[in-house]
């Protein structure tokens, strides 16, 4: 059977290049799985992990954590595109904690100031920070 | 008109440490050079991934203004369901981010960014109420701070090597502002790269978005399959879009900044090498005159004891 290629793309470069048989990702519809010869799909992403296995069921070969961005499927060629992302074996769990606090105190401060702008970042901040603790705890 | 030999020699001396200075800072843009292409290729892979999905996205709302602007119609009803950052509208105000270093040294890397850029807004507009500005970098903020103009966003100290994170918020409110309508163009004014010893002046265009070609997407037959709508994944994909090519401008500029500073120092180098040559024969004829009229004095001593 034909493998998925799968690339993770951001701007600061290539995340991740390989091949699979099978990959699990999340939108904010909720969770979606890619087995080889899907059809060609675009999709958001929510900011969460991507798993990428052998097969369905099978051996995880990777798993990332995405800040969302898009999914494109053709031809068994899936692009992720997202502002950044990272494997779970190269995040900086400390760095990711000093996120995550600085995020909660940035909610906090928004909230007090009835700040609506900078509550949604602050959220999307921590969610960010959350994601990337969950994922390289994985 | 003669120095003395001691002062000459001070000279050289001095001339020899600047330009070990200057030649080191040479290689270490050089070798920021080096990695700062790097990272242009790496973003090079990802522009051209998110310029073609949205290509193929946008397809169907691009043929539209197309077949419109064929029949010549303008700015029609018909286009109101065209997402707002592909649409034209009237131009009231222009937002501009200018580009420049923070650092000197970087030769006319800076003057020629700031001289065109303001020719440019001299020549386009009547007055200052026309134009926003947002700067990058300390040399243009400053510039136009003390020219009185009116800046919007200012950012400092982006570092040899930007990475995407820093430059989010710049993004954010720049695309903010265009959809508040606080402008209704959005040009980014930067050198680009071409070569280690080139750069050029570059004011690009990119709110609204206007550089898809139709033609491109039809190569794919294939339909996607969209969810949840189209109109979703656009809100989505086009700031992504309209933040990538402004990083990328960023990116490309300090590479260009880089190439610069490396070309500026290497000439100093040259200079000093120049100026310590000059200065040894300077030295060499003092100290040879010196020395020939000793012997005239001595010569002329013993005569007169005869």
């Amino acid at each position: 059977m034909s493998k998925l290629h799968i690339q993770v793309v951001t701007p600061d470069g290539l995340v991740f290049d390989g091949d699979a048989g099978f990959l699990v990702a999340r939108t904010p519809e909720g969770e979606i799985g890619i087995m080889s010869n899907h059809l060609p799909l675009i999709v958001p992403l929510a900011i969460d992990s991507l798993v990428i296995k052998e097969e369905r069921g099978g051996k995880i070969i990777m798993t990332i954590a995405v800040n969302g961005g898009i999914m494109e499927v053709r031809d068994n060629q899936v692009s992720i595109l997202a502002d950044s992302a990272e494997q779970a074996g190269e995040i900086d769990l400390d760095r990711a904690m000093r996120a995550k606090e600085r995020a909660e105190r940035n909610l906090e401060k928004a909230k007090k100031d009835h700040h609506i702008d900078n509550m949604k970042r602050a959220e999307v901040a921590l969610n960010r920070a959350i994601n990337r603790i969950h994922v390289s705890r994985k | 008109m003669a120095e003395s030999l001691v002062e000459i020699k001070r000279k050289i001396a001095s001339t020899k440490k600047t330009s070990h200075i200057t030649s080191a800072m040479q290689m270490v843009s050089g070798a920021k050079l080096s990695r700062s292409e790097q990272a242009s290729r790496n973003y090079q892979r990802y522009a051209a991934k998110v310029r073609e999905v949205l290509t193929h996205l946008a397809a169907a709302q691009l043929e539209e203004m197309d077949s419109e602007s064929d029949e010549g119609s303008g700015l029609g009803e018909e286009k109101a369901d065209m997402h707002m950052m592909l649409k034209p509208r009237p131009v009231k105000r222009t937002g501009y981010i200018v580009i420049t270093s923070d650092k000197g040294l970087a030769g006319g890397y800076n003057s020629s960014i700031i001289k065109q850029t303001l020719q440019m807004l001299t020549s386009d507009h009547k007055s200052d109420s026309e134009y926003v500005l947002m700067t990058v970098g300390r040399t243009g903020t400053d510039f136009f701070r003390k020219r009185g103009s009116n800046i919007a966003y200012e950012l400092l100290n982006v570092s040899d090597q930007p990475v995407f994170d820093e430059l989010s918020e710049l993004v954010r409110s720049a695309i903010q502002m265009y959809e508040q309508g606080i402008y209704d163009e959005l040009y980014v004014c930067y050198n680009h790269h071409i070569n280690s010893l080139s750069s050029q002046y570059r004011a690009e265009k990119m709110l609204p978005v206007s550089d898809l070609e139709v033609e491109e997407v039809k190569k794919y037959e294939q339909e996607y399959i969209l969810e949840p709508s189209e109109d979703v994944i656009l809100d989505q994909l086009l700031p992504q879009y309209a933040a990538s090519l402004i990083y990328g401008a960023v990116l490309d500029s300090k590479t260009a900044e880089h190439a610069a500073r490396m070309t500026a120092m290497k000439s100093a180098t040259d200079n000093a090498a120049q100026i310590i040559d000059n200065l040894s024969l300077k030295y060499n004829h003092a100290r040879q005159a010196a020395i020939t009229q000793e012997i005239t004095e001595i010569v002329g001593g013993a005569a007169a004891l005869e």
